[in-house]
């Protein structure tokens, strides 16, 4: 990949040599690849590179691991945020996996995240197609069309809300005028559900139009005329070169809009609380409410021990497969 | 800031081509396109449209829309802490744009140029840290900066929100300095430059798109929190303004027009910053950093 990109900029045999010569550390001042680099040299260049990240490598410890395992005691003991209880075993895990609500909550984050993951994607992507043709603003537009993802979602929220919650809010009414009946689009939990999800889609579409032009701008107009020539169509076009070739870069923003999406707590939380009777929560809003609204500390902070468990798994399963995909 | 290398390193890793530039041949297609972009945007940006509406419209959401007013404004600026919430808010968002770069910089250098074991398990941590579900660590935070005398206060919120930002930082920085040719780092290094010398000077003076990236990403970020904002301040003078923003709920009925003024006013900001700098905005290349190399 870096190779790649590097030797657009300068010669390619330039770049490719500095690259393997830097890679086994082979090195410069007229040494010959032959002769390894001494030892103490080599070192230095490691500590000044483990110095480099040490700050980042020190934060992540700190606000990840040490809370990490201070959860995991957490949630083995009775006791409330400030007073740690008796030491309960997997009590507060067994409370959970027997609560309906839990396993209601795992359904709808799937739910959440297979939408929001595919949806963006489908509308980011189309967006992010359009966007390549020739129309005047073209900048100003894509601008524009990123404005989900910048302004704050306590904002987004609070303006959604006003649109759909009450039944005298715009959109109700609309469904009204249009035969729909009655709607209220937050008290009943299925339209709750589809609100959620609409209103992810709308957040996070941004970023996948992002990633997904950028790996659009590689593709290499030629190819298309020469598959016109051969009589494809529109579709035939999108499905047989421009998926395949921005497969990678789709691969890997499934993959961060899928961590996006797990984690997500604001959107959810400051749309419909998780409610109307939990119907609206994932597991990390289930987490906070059983911490902060029912103030029971060890379930709740058990709830979040299962997701990181789930999520560091997954995390690694799909960072060898990223591994995987950049090597070939 | 001298840029030694023009134009080439401008755009970014992956700027859009911007479509063919040929002479106009017959207007109906781009027009065609130009209205269709149009109303797309126009009916996805309704949320953000209704906000500004209502916070310039007098109270009593039925009067027609022909009312123009600032009252609600010279309301929430002078009856409430929201100039406060404001400072604070700004002082938490630099300081974590400031801090995060000045740690994932390096951070990234070495994810882009490092080709050892090392900074492959240095990449998964943050692959782990990203996908790490906040909530875990609200619980045990409070309790440590509670300890500390770090909760209800904004330094320790800045240092939870550089620690969030990170990874894709990072990343960010990574993708950046990947376009950058070692052989530029390899000439400072036979003239006796230091590795580090060797990054700042020609590497980092070179990748203000990349950096601008991550601070923008930063900013965004550390500006639009609740979670943690939420849970760590009390005292409402301490309140961040999405925090402040909530507080307009709490009372019976909610008075729209205030609501979307502080709306308005937190959305101000980042929508200034963003727009620009967006044109250095690129976050399609951190697919290629991601796993390291």
């Amino acid at each position: 990949m870096r190779a790649k990109v590097a030797s657009t900029k300068t010669g390619p045999s330039n770049v490719l040599s500095g690259l393997s010569r830097a890679r086994r550390g082979v090195g410069l001042g007229g040494r010959s690849e032959h002769q390894p680099r001494p030892p103490r040299r080599f070192s230095n260049r490691a500590i000044t590179l483990s110095l480099m990240v040490f700050p980042s490598v020190l934060l992540v410890i700190l606000i990840y691991g040490y809370p990490a395992v201070g959860a995991v005691i957490q949630s083995l003991h009775d006791g409330n945020l400030v007073q740690l209880g008796p030491y309960v075993g997997l009590q507060n895990y067994w409370t959970d996996l027997h609560n309906p609500v839990f396993w209601h909550s795992v359904r709808f984050t799937v739910v959440y995240c297979v939408v929001g993951v595919f949806g963006s994607w489908v509308v980011g992507l189309g967006l992010a197609l359009l966007l390549r043709r020739r129309m005047h603003a073209r900048n100003f537009f894509k601008t524009m069309l990123l404005l989900p993802w910048v302004v704050p979602v306590v904002v987004t929220a609070t303006s959604w809300n006003w649109l759909v919650a009450t039944p005298s809010s715009p959109v109700p009414r609309i469904a009204q005028d249009l035969g729909f009946g009655q709607l209220l689009f937050l008290d009943s939990p299925g339209l709750a559900q589809f609100i959620v999800c609409v209103y992810k889609i709308w957040l996070s579409y941004p970023f996948m139009m992002l990633m997904a032009s950028a790996a659009l701008a590689g593709v290499e107009e030629q190819l298309y005329e020469a598959a016109r020539v051969d009589g494809a169509g529109a579709w035939q076009l999108f499905r047989r070169i421009t998926l395949p070739l921005i497969a990678r870069s789709t691969y890997i923003s499934w993959i961060l809009m899928f961590i996006f999406c797990i984690g997500d707590f604001q959107s959810i939380y400051l749309l419909t609380g998780g409610g109307p009777v939990s119907s609206t929560s994932t597991l990390v809003v289930l987490s906070y409410v059983t911490v902060f609204g029912d103030f029971q500390t060890g379930p709740g902070v058990a709830i979040g021990i299962i997701m990181l468990l789930v999520s560091v798994l997954v995390s690694v399963i799909l960072f060898r497969r990223i591994k995987k995909v950049q090597v070939s | 800031m001298s840029n030694p290398i023009p134009v080439a390193f401008e755009e970014g890793p992956a700027a859009p081509r911007g479509g063919a530039r040929t002479k106009k041949t017959g207007t109906s297609p781009q027009w065609r396109y130009t209205l269709t972009v149009l109303i797309i945007v126009l009916v996805l940006l309704i949320p953000v449209f209704v906000t500004v509406m209502l916070a310039f419209q007098p109270q009593l959401q039925s009067t027609s829309h022909s009312h123009f007013t600032l009252q609600n404004f010279s309301y929430v600026f002078s009856q409430t802490q929201v100039l406060t919430w404001l400072r604070n808010s700004l002082a938490v968002t630099l300081a974590t744009v400031l801090v995060a770069v000045c740690v994932s910089a390096p951070a990234g250098y070495v994810l882009s140029r490092g080709r050892s074991r090392a900074v492959s398990g240095y990449a998964l941590l943050l692959f782990i840290a990203q996908s790490f579900p906040q909530i875990v660590s609200v619980v045990p935070l409070f309790v440590l900066f509670a300890k500390l005398n770090l909760d209800d206060n904004l330094l320790g919120l800045a240092i939870v929100y550089v620690s969030s930002t990170i990874a894709v930082a990072t990343w960010m920085m990574a993708a950046y300095f990947d376009t950058i040719p070692v052989a530029l780092e390899e000439a400072a290094w036979i003239d006796g430059c230091s590795l580090f010398k060797g990054f700042v000077r020609i590497v980092l003076r070179n990748s203000l798109p990349g950096v601008l990236s991550a601070a923008i990403f930063a900013f965004l970020l550390a500006w639009s929190d609740y979670l943690f904002a939420s849970v760590f301040l009390r005292s409402d003078s301490n309140f961040t303004l999405p925090i402040g923003l909530q507080t307009f709920f709490s009372t019976n009925s909610t008075e729209w027009g205030y609501v979307m003024a502080v709306s308005v006013v937190v959305m101000v900001p980042p929508i200034i910053v963003f727009g620009f700098l967006n044109r250095y905005f690129s976050i399609g290349g951190i697919g290629g950093s991601l796993a390291g190399h």
